[in-house]
């Protein structure tokens, strides 16, 4: 029995209803706006890279479709000691690579302890820090020690990063070094995921065939993946992408405009889909007393933070932005994070509290604030110039200075703006790396907006080893509440993966984190 | 003799121009503000893993001491590695360039085979009303922005009349050919549109000149005094003019590659910018450099063939 569940977003259309037999065989054409860059789990920080990772490579759990559980991937079952810092995994029996090779407890050792060491691990090691050392005392079992207790961990061990990967393989490589090694291997990359890769024309296309060996079985009792192969196409302009899915060239393409959803929802042949994304899209503010050319900063006062917050209407946004597709964020975190908490819209619009606020504060008279936006980009002008408006009757100024991203990320890390276009995508189901990066000062000073919260700061470390869900679920919203009303950002909105997929084709799922799973799509004959 | 002095000396001008061009795409390229390592490491790059970054790209040396090494690196024709793609530069450019020279070579002779006919027609019916519709036709596709001719060309002859592909490309020679056809069409209007002007008004020139007249006089057939004489003398200005537009070509084809979605040249140069992937901007702008002086030294040469007055 095959059912896909998916966290609705108002407008999602339906993809499946009741389960039915899927049809195996044939080749899914997919549309992608960018390419792979680099083939490696754990050396690798693109979306591009770890959208398309999990169908490569396995790993221990499987994210479930919404992304708020984890289920047996190739482990078949774990247990957690009392003391919460011994993990033991059960492998599902005869695994094998997608060459044949078996995959054993010693490849998930190599490749776990590879990506949580600091030196090898790359950008993402922090998911797996808490590991001290993998064992595997035989007989398909694997153990892992923690150096504390980790409630992130079986969330933590189905993210890309944590992909098992074959040791023998790389060791063999040609390289002087781990790094040369896996370098090497990343260009021909072998897995046990549903998928191998069968060729790769950088930006051109990429062809990936099901794997014989996946562990895994369909509802019809046979082997999963149904689909012989993927053909994924590289197809940059937006414009083009949709022309080639309209004349039937491809099967599906992503990153489709939110301005044309609703002309594709309209058209027979096509399945318009929004797949709930773990993203939000806010705006960055300083919150330090002086900007670093030494004038006073108005969003160090949280009576002007919170009345620009009300000033600032949401919905509004959505419309110019994202053509009404979204919804008003609720909690710094996108509400399809585990133990995100949200009552409903934060600061919804309102004009008369924003004036009754910012006349309390210091700034009553009026200021003037400098908006950094990428150059070029067309979602940042319409949302500055949506903001210049909503903030004028207060007397706030709105300046505008697009610029290059590299630039501006240079000015973002040496903390020299006044407020920034921003968004985030979680990397993990589990609510602790956003946290640890908007309400923990020490990673980075909260988003390089200089406002500290000691309590947040304490909470946090706290919920990092708190293994019962309910005390951590309480501690997440104590978090989240504090955070609200403290208001160290302008809250904006979330929004959705649109995904345009011709009729034929069946049970695609694109999960929060954006991974893009295929092991049970099939074409409808 | 001579022509292969002149030769020489061009060559030894390409090799200058080259080192100059080394010098710049370098200083520029490190002149940007945003470095690399914070590029690819974004939000979640602490201090520490920026200069660790920094350290492994090489970027902790000082500025003389990498453009030593950046020197030293062309002249062994190692290109360095990419620092996304973690693959040789040269590598890169292997796999890519040659679309991007089909592309730019059948744009070429697209804008050849539609301007030198058409120009012809006009010149002979000068004034006439083929003459106005001709101009009337260049004027607009000299005006319309590339990606706007390469969308029309989509919409209407790829997924309205499905008579070529949208976008991207096959596999093997033909079939690039039959890909590259929409994408090179759309490079090719507007500089056919400059050379139709060049060679429309250079041909009524020399249509009216005196050897034209006495070689019809001397009995010519009319081919003969068109293709040798007529064309011959008002192709001068429109050589130079091609091979002038060969570096807008290759400037025109980033757009076009991107909105084809073609994976050449020009678009690994875009995301190499945006990327700051230096090896890779670098290692590419020395290429094509050294490609467009060489089609420079080819206009000359052909000029020199087409003009004796040139050679001596």
């Amino acid at each position: 029995m095959q059912r896909r569940t998916f966290l609705a977003v108002t407008l999602m259309s339906t993809m499946g209803g009741p389960a039915r037999a899927a049809t195996r065989g044939g080749t899914l054409v997919y549309g992608r706006q960018t390419d792979c860059i680099y083939l490696d789990p754990v050396n690798t920080a693109q979306n591009a890279d770890i959208w398309v990772s999990l169908n490569l490579y396995d790993t221990l759990t499987q994210p479930t479709d919404d992304g708020k559980s984890v289920v047996p991937g190739l482990a078949s079952s774990w247990e957690v000691s009392p003391d919460g810092k011994t993990m033991t995994f059960r492998l599902q029996p005869n695994l094998k690579f997608a060459d044949g090779s078996p995959l054993t407890a010693d490849d998930v050792k190599w490749s776990l302890e590879r990506a949580a060491d600091k030196a090898t691990g790359g950008q993402f090691q922090f998911l797996l820090a808490s590991i001290a050392g993998v064992d595997a005392p035989g007989d398909g079992t694997v153990v892992l020690r923690l150096s504390h207790p980790d409630p992130t961990m079986l969330q933590a061990l189905a993210t890309f990063n944590a992909g098992i990967v074959p040791s023998k393989l790389i060791m063999a490589e040609p390289g002087a070094t781990l790094d040369d090694k896996s370098k090497s291997f990343a260009q021909h990359p072998v897995g046990s995921g549903p998928f191998t890769l069968k060729s790769w024309n950088r930006n051109s296309e990429m062809v990936m065939t099901r794997n014989p060996h996946y562990w895994k079985q369909g509802a019809d009792g046979q082997p999963l993946p149904y689909l012989d192969a993927i053909r994924y196409v590289i197809i940059p302009d937006d414009a083009t992408r949709i022309l080639k899915l309209k004349a039937g060239e491809i099967d599906a393409a992503e990153f489709i405009p939110y301005s044309r959803v609703t002309e594709l929802k309209a058209d027979p042949r096509l399945n318009m889909v929004l797949f709930s994304a773990a993203q939000v899209h806010y705006f960055t503010i300083n919150n330090r007393p002086t900007l670093k050319d030494g004038t006073k900063n108005p969003f160090s006062d949280a009576l002007v933070r919170q009345a620009l917050n009300y000033a600032t209407d949401k919905q509004a946004l959505i419309q110019v932005v994202t053509y009404g597709i979204g919804t008003p964020e609720q909690s710094f975190m996108p509400m399809s994070t585990p133990l995100s908490y949200g009552t409903g819209p934060l600061y919804p619009y309102d004009l008369n509290k924003a004036k009754a606020l910012l006349a309390q504060s210091d700034w009553a008279h009026g200021f003037e604030i400098t908006l950094y936006t990428i150059a070029g980009n067309v979602d940042d002008v319409a949302k500055a110039t949506a903001l210049q408006q909503m903030w004028a009757p207060l007397g706030v100024r709105l300046k505008v200075e697009q610029m290059e991203s590299a630039t501006r990320i240079a000015h973002y890390n040496s903390a020299d703006f006044q407020m920034l276009t921003s968004l985030w995508t979680n990397d993990i189901n589990d609510p602790n790396e956003i946290t640890s990066l908007f309400c923990y000062y020490p990673t980075i000073q909260n988003r390089h907006s200089g406002w500290d919260d000691p309590v947040l700061d304490k909470l946090f470390l706290d919920s990092q080893q708190e293994l019962d869900p309910v005390k951590r679920a309480a501690q997440y919203r104590e978090i989240q509440e504090r955070y609200f009303a403290r208001a160290p950002i302008i809250f904006g909105y979330e929004v959705p993966y649109p995904v345009a997929m011709a009729k034929k084709v069946k049970d695609f799922v694109q999960i929060p984190l954006g991974n893009n799973l295929f092991a049970s799509t099939y074409l409808s004959s | 003799m001579y022509l292969l002095g002149i030769l020489g000396r061009r060559v030894l001008q390409i090799m200058a121009t080259v080192l100059l061009v080394a010098v710049l795409v370098f200083t520029l390229m490190h002149l940007l503000p945003g470095d690399p390592a914070q590029v690819m490491l974004g939000d979640r790059g602490s201090t520490a893993a920026i200069a660790q970054l920094h350290h492994d790209l090489g970027l902790d040396r000082s500025i003389p001491v990498q453009f030593w090494e950046f020197l030293r690196r062309i002249a062994t024709l190692n290109l360095g590695e990419s620092v996304t793609m973690r693959i040789p530069v040269t590598q890169l450019i292997v796999e890519r360039l040659p679309i991007t020279l089909l592309l730019t070579t059948m744009a070429a002779l697209l804008a050849l085979l539609i301007a030198v006919p058409l120009a012809f027609v006009a010149a002979l019916r000068q004034g006439g009303w083929a003459d106005a519709v001709i101009r009337g036709i260049s004027q607009l596709s000299l005006s319309m922005p590339v990606f706007y001719i390469g969308l029309i060309l989509l919409i209407t002859l790829a997924a309205g009349l499905r008579w070529f592909p949208v976008g991207g490309i096959g596999s093997g020679f033909a079939q690039d050919i039959y890909y590259l056809f929409l994408p090179g069409l759309t490079l090719a209007l507007s500089l056919s549109a400059i050379l139709l002007r060049n060679l429309r008004s250079s041909l009524i020139e020399v249509l009216h000149a005196e050897f034209v007249g006495f070689a019809t006089a001397k009995g010519l057939r009319r081919r003969v005094v068109l293709g040798r004489h007529v064309l011959r003398n008002a192709s001068i200005s429109t050589v130079t003019l091609l091979g002038l537009n060969i570096s807008s070509l290759v400037g025109g084809a980033v757009i076009t590659e991107t909105v084809f979605g073609i994976p050449g040249a020009g678009r690994l140069m875009v995301d190499s910018i945006f990327s700051r992937d230096y090896a890779v901007v670098q290692g590419l702008t020395m290429v094509l450099c050294v490609l467009v002086s060489v089609v420079f030294l080819a206009v000359d040469a052909l000029q020199a063939l087409l003009d004796p007055r040139v050679a001596t």
